[in-house]
């Protein structure tokens, strides 16, 4: 809690070993939750282990945990090299290794020729990519991403989201992805913790989240999707308009009653076939679904 | 392309422990500023002027100060040489004032922070970049003008180690105050400048509206605002020199108190600062 603020509130979560994708709007919580795994921060009430240890321990947390923050945070008068170094020895590491592995990262992220340069003459692309190797430098087990791609164009977004992929693909090593860019997420991630309001509001493998039920039908049209759902309905027929389109339970004859209802409203079916959901279609079903429920 | 993740023979050695870590902090932060040249003239033309100074005025101290017994309390004279304060500011203000502002604008806290070191951690490593640069203006010089008094036999070596020692102390005081001070400062802004303006704002803002104002009410407990002053009044003390204005048991409790309650402080407002944003 932040005085009288509740950041997060009835989070409860087993997440396992993996690519993890953190995401919700702003004020969610996902910032406190961040902080609440890097055991900067403790719960009011209640308990959270990361790799076996009590987040109240802090240290022993953060020795397993490399950390790449959303904002520009490098010490612009020092040279690459020389930052990820001294963020090794901060993590643990005696001199010789963090300066053998500050190198070994370097190349690993592509800044190799640009390592003895000063950080200030870095640009955004070699910047996240110091970001990005001070987090590996001491090879921990729990990478947390916050907004990776943030800033870079694409071709930078794409060589990031390659380096994270190859990360969160790696055994032994685990990966929490905060993003806005919920395609980021889809790309990278296994497993998705979807939080609105400081509440966890879904959480689970990507894969089942966003494939609906069997039984069920997306219906693109173009037209006015709610007066298309309200025909539907008036048919018998179990429809529901969302923002990803309009979603419909099969049931005999329910093919010839869509095309029925578009013909009579002069709408156009676009597409229509088994609910599989982008992440962000997914998501904003969510947020909707969670701000009525305020609502009411 | 194929990039693969670098691999470690070495990944179950155990990591080293916060003494270890809080060096790097250190060594670093030193060759960062002895890389600037404000860093390198200040402290080298404090150290040499102060120490100059001091030992003119032990090798000239019949021309100087007639009349000053050749015994410990003549070793108040060097330690009661204004250029001290001056240098000892400049210092401060030159590195210190920096130290966490520089970090907070960078947000280079963050890095610091998600590392396995606690906010105290980071606090002790900046005090200790900040600390020994001070000190070598306000210990040095004073432990070697006795040392070089002795050694051209102006004084015995049992009065020149007891300056020594009482010097050690009180550089140790003084350098404290203004370590804890300055990080103070430096944690309270972004801006290095702002930072630096506060110390000159504590050394002569305090100590020169003091002077005026125990002079013109006749009041010497203004003096007291001087950290100076204090400082002044505790070596006239340690030294056994004539007595000034100041009761040094005072004079003393406030620049430790004020050591204290500014270091105190300034560990509240790390623990404050947000180290994850979003």
């Amino acid at each position: 809690m932040f005085g009288e603020v509740r950041a997060v509130d009835d989070l409860s979560v087993s997440i396992p070993e993996g690519a993890i994708g953190l995401v919700g709007p702003n004020g969610a919580g996902k910032t406190t939750f961040l902080r609440l795994l890097l055991g900067l921060v403790r719960p009011t009430t209640g308990t959270a282990k990361v790799l076996g240890h009590n987040i109240a321990e802090g240290i022993p947390v953060r020795e397993r945990i490399g950390y790449m923050p959303e904002h520009d945070c490098l010490i612009p008068d020092m040279t690459g090299v020389g930052l990820v170094t001294l963020m090794g020895r901060v993590s643990g590491l005696d001199a010789d290794t963090a300066i053998s592995r500050a190198h070994d990262v370097l190349q690993f992220v592509g800044v190799e020729e640009e390592r003895y340069r000063k950080i200030a003459e870095y640009s955004t692309g070699m910047k996240q990519k110091i970001k990005l190797a001070q987090s590996m430098v001491h090879d921990p087990q729990l990478y947390i991403f916050d907004e990776p791609t943030t800033g870079l164009d694409p071709r930078g977004r794409t060589e990031m989201l390659d380096l994270v992929r190859v990360i969160a693909n790696s055994p032994g090593r685990n990966v929490v992805l905060s993003s806005h860019l919920l395609p980021d997420v889809e790309t990278i991630c296994k497993y998705v913790v979807i939080l609105d309001g400081g509440h966890q509001i879904a959480a689970g493998e990507l894969s089942q989240l966003l494939s609906g039920a069997a039984d069920r039908l997306r219906i693109d049209v173009r037209g006015d999707r709610v007066a298309f759902a309200r025909r539907l309905q008036e048919t018998g027929v179990e429809a529901e308009a969302t923002p990803s389109g309009v979603h419909v339970t099969r049931k005999p004859g329910v093919e010839a009653a869509i095309f029925e209802a578009a013909k009579a409203l002069g709408a156009e079916v676009r597409y229509m076939g088994r609910e599989i959901r982008s992440l962000e279609e997914f998501f904003l079903e969510l947020v909707e679904r969670s701000e009525a429920v305020v609502g009411v | 392309m194929s990039i693969s993740l670098p691999t470690y023979t070495r990944r179950e050695i155990p990591l080293l422990g916060r003494r270890h870590r809080l060096r790097a902090i250190i060594v670093t932060g030193l060759r960062r500023e002895f890389k600037r040249p404000a860093a390198i003239v200040t402290t080298g033309l404090g150290v040499g002027l102060v120490l100059v100074t001091s030992i003119v005025i032990v090798l000239f101290r019949g021309l100087f100060i007639p009349g000053q017994p050749l015994d410990l309390s003549f070793f108040i004279v060097p330690a009661s040489n204004q250029a001290i304060l001056f240098f000892v500011t400049l210092m401060a203000s030159v590195v210190g004032s920096g130290l966490i502002a520089e970090d907070l604008n960078s947000a280079a806290l963050t890095l610091y922070l998600s590392r396995p070191i606690t906010h105290a951690d980071y606090l002790i490593a900046k005090a200790a970049i900040l600390s020994p640069l001070i000190a070598m203006i306000a210990v040095l010089p004073l432990v070697l003008t006795p040392f070089v008094a002795a050694l051209l036999g102006l004084f015995s070596w049992t009065v020149a180690l007891e300056a020594m020692g009482l010097a050690v102390l009180l550089g140790f005081l003084f350098t404290a105050f203004y370590t804890s001070v300055t990080l103070l400062l430096s944690s309270l802004t972004r801006r290095k400048s702002y930072a630096a303006a506060g110390v000159f704002a504590v050394t002569f803002g305090l100590s020169i509206p003091a002077t005026i104002l125990s002079l013109s009410i006749g009041n010497p407990a203004f003096l007291y605002l001087s950290p100076w002053e204090d400082y002044l009044a505790v070596a006239q003390a340690a030294f056994g020199a004539s007595a000034r204005q100041l009761d040094w048991p005072w004079a003393l409790a406030i620049l430790l108190a004020a050591t204290i309650v500014a270091s105190f402080v300034t560990y509240l407002r790390m623990k404050a600062v947000e180290v994850v944003s979003g």
